[in-house]
């Protein structure tokens, strides 16, 4: 297969890369940013909406490096997962994605900002236009959304990057930068509903690194991840959970979040604080299961209907808790 | 010099010119090996045991190489990137093709505009439907496809035109530029709705349509003492529905084709099956065969799915005829699920019975099938569906009503297992049921019902030799599943199944097999030695070229590396029917040996001269020909060439086999009929987790009974691969068609092939039944192997939790929404508190298993017996019986056509029989 | 959105690529926003390298980048550039095939063929990195490959054979050396 035609750029510095996406935005040029390509070069693959610039970041060496606080945006997940020094939840979500290959290529950065999914809208040109094609990529057809028909105001496509509900889990920052400067925000509001937009990057604006609180360590957790094959397949629903153990034992932090359920992963603030931070807190894993169950949307626009991807959100939500809560006893 | 040779007058002999004492006779060992006496029969005084008897071929053996773990003899060309695969072809000139797909369910081409395209530079070629307006198809009675659409699209990604550029981006440029104007008709995508009668009928088949409907094809069978089968006291009766799978192949479809300086096409293309390519492009681009060679490259997978003359592939010698250059196009991964051809989308009613002696006293089936857009080998597959069922069980009564019907959907066709692996998990899942029913194992059930050997099926399939018996034995025996089944905690579970396969089709489909053999073998050897091997079976990774070269390596005693093989190009190729209906071992290594054994006598006679031994006397052994009772005294086997090359040069042999005449006249008779069935039985083992509804098998006892492994390192990758494939398809597989009719997941992510995690532990069992007929008892391990692992798996589920399905693939999401239903039937709030299912044992099984002890020692003698008496099945119905039933039984059944009874409430495949062909209706001709 | 067939816009900008192929310098002409493997393939003509998929989930098209086992069809050729590249063409010296080649042949890793490529070459960087790895290892490094053939089982085979070659240091006998070819005696 081959891709629409575009230029590559090649930068070997941020500010580089940024004063390119500058100029390719003020002289009227559409633009996509690559790290690892293994989202991006599929979706061109297919001519979903292909750009004729492509600022690649492989040459930047300062979005990478990776510490117990710190990571770059460049780090490949297979650094992430091999990693000594990064937390263990980031590690286990990191090591569930698609496969060892893609791993090896895909990086912090690109699994963040990963386009949504649906399969409306993940096939060919031939095969979309077969279609009239759909609301997210709609070859200037005005066309509606295919998963609810009668809306073209919202894009559902569903978000299903792993990294994000375990990030959010342990309080990330996630730093970004454009030309303009930089700014940093929790990582939950770094997304934003919408299928098409997904985020608050605005043009020429990237990812720079994830910074995690210094007590991060702290934190234990686990991430449950539901999908049909152990390989490959992107998630129908995951859900992680931690906790923030005090130096006594005390649990001072709960946090729990959720990916491919909807266009954007999720922090469930409002159902953790129903949560007793008490010693029993593990005992409410069944209620917060099925709390968890009526709060997520899924559509059907992926492999699993939906309402055994919500269902399932409960059976996550619960084995996460009973998997930390396994994981805090035993230290 | 012998005596005999006289001079040539004229000719000056040089004296001292020595004999061929170098380069020898060739391999890789400076030494003659010894014969291996372990590998030699018994009845030829070696040490290989026979518990099956002696074998026809057993003289033949030299100890060389058959049943010795053989890598494949082209491993070396793969291993090192050398091997050249469809896209491989690169000539000088080439330029691309690229096919312009249909974006409709169903239309008709109104227009197609070329104008835009024309502009485009850079563009050599383009063509559309007139360009060759002859039908083709793989059956020749059922030509239904064109290389580009005629009138109307079938589907979405159907051939509508194509184009040929310079380069690869120019050529999808230019396929965009294509203009086409349709009409929407008005699709269809269920296959119950291509029952009915249509306004525009998908196909016409002109007097032959069936009414106005989508039907392509209709069977009705049923035999046997039907009216016994409600004296039964155990029955499953169950609706399935199988999704459509695809054959998954690493290596998408991809042809070259180059028209040479001569006027000649060569087409380069990964096929199964060369000559029917062959055949049809002769009719399609209307020349005569011998201006076409067929040049079958290194093929990445094949499963069935590339056995079908291809329109891309008629396409490309279009587009090459008229722009002059060699042509190339290479499919994307969706175009490969376009053109599928992968297992039928099933609808499968399934009802089993079984008598107060725990006999099966009927099976009662009915199959509707979703064809897809055409006709492909649809017109088979209808009747696999059910004959494939008929064995290894006898049974006292069979009807099957089956109907195959287009849809506007990619065709389905065949796919390892062909017809055979839905219903065959139907009928597994059935019997597991009933011997729960009875109170009996189901492995005990299942021995105490077998055919023996050397019997014949209810509609008349001969089989000669048997191992199912085994096949039961060794699985229960090494998975410990006396031990494990219903004995396991809940979520843990172990299942049984078992599979039939045909070992070859007893009818090739373009000729009587009177007329002309199946499959020929042609041997040339000529001075350095080397044995160049012509056949024209497909080697499509099974190992085909490996396994007839070992068929002459081994009568020839000579090591694998001096066998060369030529099996691509249909110029130097005898005609073969290709790689599918397993028949390449069979009828491919036996057209081999009898080859061989043409040129071994001419050895042994040159030998006899040399050495003045009785033919009788002598032997062959490793590149060696010596007195049987003074090893010593011997000529090597160059010297042995050589004086057999005195008079004529080159040695060259032509071997062939045909089957014998065999089957029953009733019409569908000759559909599943084989010279040998493969039989074979599995336990799986299963983790379900029963909160989400996952399956992880974890590991499987796969036995299989291949006659005679010739390779054993390939039979057993056959086995555990089919276990793979098979795997796919109960527990992830699927082709998803979304509300619009779109498939939704054609590519390899969406398509859920297992990976290496979900793959269990797979521990092949190797059941050698010694087949009369095989190539040195040899019959197929490619196919049969993949049927018992769906049923084994979905028995074990079973086991596990307690739930019954009838919905493949398992998918978490399918098996969540039976345990929920479970629940909500037992009021049980919890999966986690299901009940486990128990088994216990009634009265009955102790007689199943003295009746099993009786059958086993019948079988003993049988196999044994050079001359056993006929069997019928029925005769465990009336054990005084002889004869066919139908000739002696009142009561027996033969039956081919729906009678007016069956008519007034027929199951929903039956009802294709509701409507009258137009040739039958009034005011035909 | 944007409407577009394909390509895009006007002529893309070419670029000299380079890079060390096989151990091979190597320079040619490459469009700027080519993928690695269609250079690899109809650039290079290294053919040995397949395309199964183009998007990522067969692994057919593995090559090791510096080393390290990587999908050539999602991967920017310039991004490759000046690096080393290893193809299934570099396991073998042309004397002697490299242990897991051999053991592919043997052990029945290969079957049709196709994704044997992806295979080895992950294979052998595995055994690079892991001379001795467990099954579990084995099967873990071979995750992103697919193959419809084996069953994968004879592949994982095949691995723990080459790493006991390669452990005990064995030297595969070379495949172009002179075969011995005397004519063979009685006995032996």
């Amino acid at each position: 297969m081959k891709t629409p035609a575009f230029e590559v750029h090649m930068p070997k510095t941020l500010d580089h890369a940024l004063e390119i996406a500058k100029d390719l935005h003020e002289g009227g040029h559409d633009f996509d940013w690559i790290s690892g390509g293994t989202d991006l070069i599929p979706n061109y693959k297919w001519g979903i909406n292909p750009k004729s610039h492509v600022i690649s970041m492989s040459g930047v060496s300062e979005l990478e490096g990776i510490s117990t606080t710190r990571i770059g945006a460049m780090v490949r997940l297979q650094d992430i997962v091999e990693s000594s020094v990064a937390h263990p939840l980031i590690v286990e979500a990191a090591g569930t994605i698609a496969s060892v290959m893609i791993r090896r290529s895909g990086t912090l950065g690109g699994n963040l900002c990963l386009d949504t999914r649906c399969f409306w809208l993940n096939q060919s040109e031939t095969w979309r236009k077969s279609i009239d094609y759909c609301h997210k990529c709609d070859e200037g057809t005005g066309a509606d959304c295919r998963v609810i028909p009668n809306q073209n105001e919202l894009c559902v496509a569903t978000y299903q990057g792993d990294l994000a509900p375990a990030l959010m889990c342990l309080d990330a920052q996630i730093h970004l930068a454009s030309h303009r400067g930089t700014r940093s925000m929790p990582l939950e509001d770094f997304f934003q509903e919408d299928g098409i937009t997904r985020n608050v990057l605005e043009t020429g604006e990237i990812v720079t690194h994830i910074q995690l609180p210094e007590n991060s360590a702290d934190f234990i957790g686990s991430y449950q991840k539901l999908r049909l094959r152990e390989a490959w397949d992107f998630p129908e629903g995951g859900v992680a959970f931690s906790v923030g153990v005090s130096a006594d034992g005390s649990v001072s932090t709960i946090n729990m979040a959720s990916t491919g359920f909807e266009s954007i992963p999720r922090k469930h603030k409002e159902l953790i604080e129903s949560l007793d931070k008490g010693p029993n807190w593990a005992l409410e894993a069944e209620r917060l299961g099925a709390e968890l169950k009526r709060a997520v949307r899924p559509v059907l626009n992926t492999w699993f209907p939906p309402a055994y991807r919500k269902k399932m959100a409960s059976v996550l939500a619960r084995r996460a808790m009973e998997e930390t809560s396994k994981r805090v006893t035993s230290g | 010099m012998p005596e005999d040779k006289k001079e040539i007058v004229g000719y000056r002999q040089q004296p001292g010119k020595l004999d061929f004492t170098r380069p020898g006779s060739g391999g890789s060992s400076p030494k003659s090996e010894k014969r291996d006496l372990e590998m030699i029969p018994q009845s030829q005084g070696g040490k290989m045991g026979q518990p099956w008897g002696p074998h026809r071929h057993d003289n033949l053996v030299t100890g060389r190489i058959i049943g010795k773990r053989t890598p494949l003899i082209d491993s070396r060309w793969k291993v090192t990137g050398q091997a050249v695969y469809g896209d491989d072809v690169r000539l000088p000139g080439e330029i691309i093709g690229r096919l312009v797909r249909s974006d409709r369910h169903y239309a008709k081409v109104l227009s197609i505009d070329m104008t835009d395209v024309e502009s485009i530079p850079g563009v050599l070629a383009t063509a559309t439907g007139i360009d060759a307006p002859s039908a083709f198809g793989v059956l020749p009675v059922t030509k239904d496809e064109h290389a580009m659409a005629l009138e109307k699209v079938r589907h979405i990604g159907d051939i509508v035109a194509c184009v040929a550029a310079e380069d690869e981006e120019t050529a999808r440029l230019a396929a965009a530029a294509v203009r086409i104007e349709y009409q929407d008709l008005e699709p269809i995508f269920d296959m119950r709705d291509g029952l009915k009668d249509s306004p525009d009928p998908i196909h016409d088949r002109g007097r032959y349509h069936i009414g106005e409907s989508n039907v392509q094809k209709r069977v009705f069978q049923r035999f046997g003492r039907i009216s016994d089968i409600k004296n039964s006291i155990a029955s499953y009766d169950n609706e399935w529905t199988f999704k459509g799978v695809n054959h998954g192949f690493t290596e998408p479809h991809a042809v070259v084709a180059h028209w040479d300086p001569r006027g000649r096409l060569t087409l380069y293309t990964p096929q199964q099956v060369p000559h029917y390519v062959h055949r049809a492009l002769a009719d399609v681009l209307d020349i005569p065969m011998h201006q076409i060679n067929v040049h079958r490259t290194y093929v990445g997978g094949g499963f069935g799915g590339k056995s079908d003359p291809f329109p891309h592939e008629m396409c490309a010698a279009i587009l090459a005829r008229k722009s002059g250059r060699p042509v190339r196009i290479t499919f994307d991964r969706e175009e490969v699920f376009w053109t599928n051809r992968g297992r039928h989308p099933s609808r499968i009613s399934m009802a089993i019975h079984a008598d107060k002696e725990g006999r099966f006293s009927g099976i009662q089936t009915d199959a509707l099938i979703d064809g897809g857009g055409f006709a492909s080998f649809g017109h088979v597959t209808t009747y696999y569906n059910g004959v494939l069922h008929t064995a290894p069980y006898e049974i006292g009564a069979f009807h099957y009503t089956g109907a195959r019907v287009w849809t506007n959907k990619p065709a389905s066709g065949a796919m390892r297992g062909h017809g055979a692996v839905n219903s065959r998990c139907a009928v597994e899942v059935g019997i597991d049921h009933i011997s729960e029913e009875l109170g009996v194992d189901p492995i005990d059930l299942r021995l105490a019902n077998l055919l023996p050997p050397h019997s014949a099926t209810i509609t008349g399939f001969r089989v000669t030799s048997i191992g199912m018996r085994e096949c039961l034995e060794r699985v229960r025996k090494e998975s410990g599943w006396d031990k494990k089944f219903r004995r396991m905690p809940l979520g843990k579970g172990i299942g049984v199944g078992c599979g039939f396969f045909i070992s070859g089709s007893g009818l090739p489909i373009h000729w009587d097999p009177n007329k002309f053999p199946h499959a020929t073998v042609h041997l040339k050897i000529d001075m350095d030695g080397g044995v160049t091997i012509h056949t024209g079976a497909a080697d499509i990774g099974q190992g085909s070229d490996t396994v007839v070269g070992q068929a002459v390596a081994e009568v020839l005693g000579l090591p694998m590396d001096m066998i060369r093989i030529r099996s691509k190009e249909s110029d130097t190729s005898p005609v073969d029917l290709g790689s599918y209906s397993s028949r390449v071992t069979f009828m491919n290594a036996n057209a081999a040996v009898s080859a061989a054994m043409e040129i071994r006598s001419e050895l042994i006679e040159a030998a006899s001269l040399i050495t003045g031994v009785e033919t009788s006397g002598l032997v062959l052994g490793d590149r060696r020909i010596f007195n049987k009772k003074d090893p010593a005294v011997g000529v090597s086997y160059l010297q042995a060439l050589h004086k057999a090359q005195e008079d004529k040069g080159a040695l060259v042999a032509s071997g062939s086999y045909r089957t014998p005449p065999m089957g029953k006249m009733h019409k569908g008779a000759a559909a599943g009929l084989a010279p040998a069935y493969s039989f074979s039985a599995y336990v799986a083992e299963v983790d379900v987790d029963i909160e989400t509804g996952r399956i992880k098998v974890e590991k499987v006892w796969a036995a299989h009974d291949c006659g005679k492994a010739l390779n054993p390192l390939s039979v057993e990758g056959q086995i555990i691969g089919s276990c793979h494939m098979g795997l796919g398809q109960v527990i992830s597989e699927e082709m998803q068609y979304g509300r619009t009719g779109n498939l939704l997941n054609p590519d390899l992510l969406g398509y859920k092939i297992p990976t290496v995690h979900e793959m269990p532990e797979v521990v092949p069992i190797i059941v050698e039944s010694n087949d009369p007929e095989g190539p040195f008892g040899a019959k197929e391990a490619g196919e049969g192997p993949l049927l018992p692992i769906l049923p084994a798996v979905c028995n074990a589920v079973y086991d596990a939790i307690g739930v019954r399905n009838n919905e493949l693939p398992l998918t978490p999401d399918r098996l969540y929404r039976s345990i929920e239903k479970a629940c909500r039937q037992r009021g049980i709030k919890d999966p986690r508190d299901l009940p486990n299912p128990s088994l216990e044992l009634t009265s009955l099984s102790d007689k199943l298993i003295r009746r099993a002890k009786d059958h086993a020692k019948r079988d003993r003698e049988r196999r044994l017996d050079p001359n056993p008496d006929a069997y019928y099945n029925g005769q465990l119905f009336n054990r005084h019986a002889t004869g066919p039933p139908e000739e002696n039984d009142p009561n027996w059944t033969v039956q081919v056509l729906p009678d007016q009874e069956y008519l007034e409430n027929p199951k929903l495949a039956g009802s294709a029989w509701l409507h009258k062909e137009r040739r039958h209706m009034e005011g035909a001709e | 959105m944007a409407s577009h067939p394909l390509p895009l816009a006007g002529s893309p900008p070419v670029e000299v690529w380079t890079a060390s192929v096989n151990g091979k310098q190597v320079q040619t002409i490459i469009k700027s926003h080519d993928i690695l493997l269609d250079v690899l393939r109809d650039g290079i003509g290294s053919l040995g390298t397949k395309r199964g998929c183009d998007m990522g989930t067969c692994g057919c098209c593995t090559v090791l980048i510096d080393g390290e086992p990587r999908l050539s069809c999602m991967t920017l050729a310039l991004e490759a550039k000046d690096r080393q590249v290893t193809t299934v063409e570099g396991l073998s010296d042309g004397h002697h095939l490299h242990p897991i080649q051999e053991m592919f042949a043997e052990c029945g890793g290969s079957q049709c063929g196709f994704c044997t490529p992806g295979f080895l070459v992950t294979s052998a960087a595995l055994l690079e990195a892991n001379p001795t790895p467990t099954r579990q290892e084995a099967m873990d490094a071979i995750e992103g490959n697919l193959c419809r053939c084996t069953g994968y089982q004879q592949i994982v085979d095949s691995i723990m054979s080459a790493s006991k070659i390669l452990s005990e240091g064995i030297q595969n006998k070379p495949i172009t050396g002179p075969a011995s070819d005397p004519d063979p005696g009685f006995g032996g």
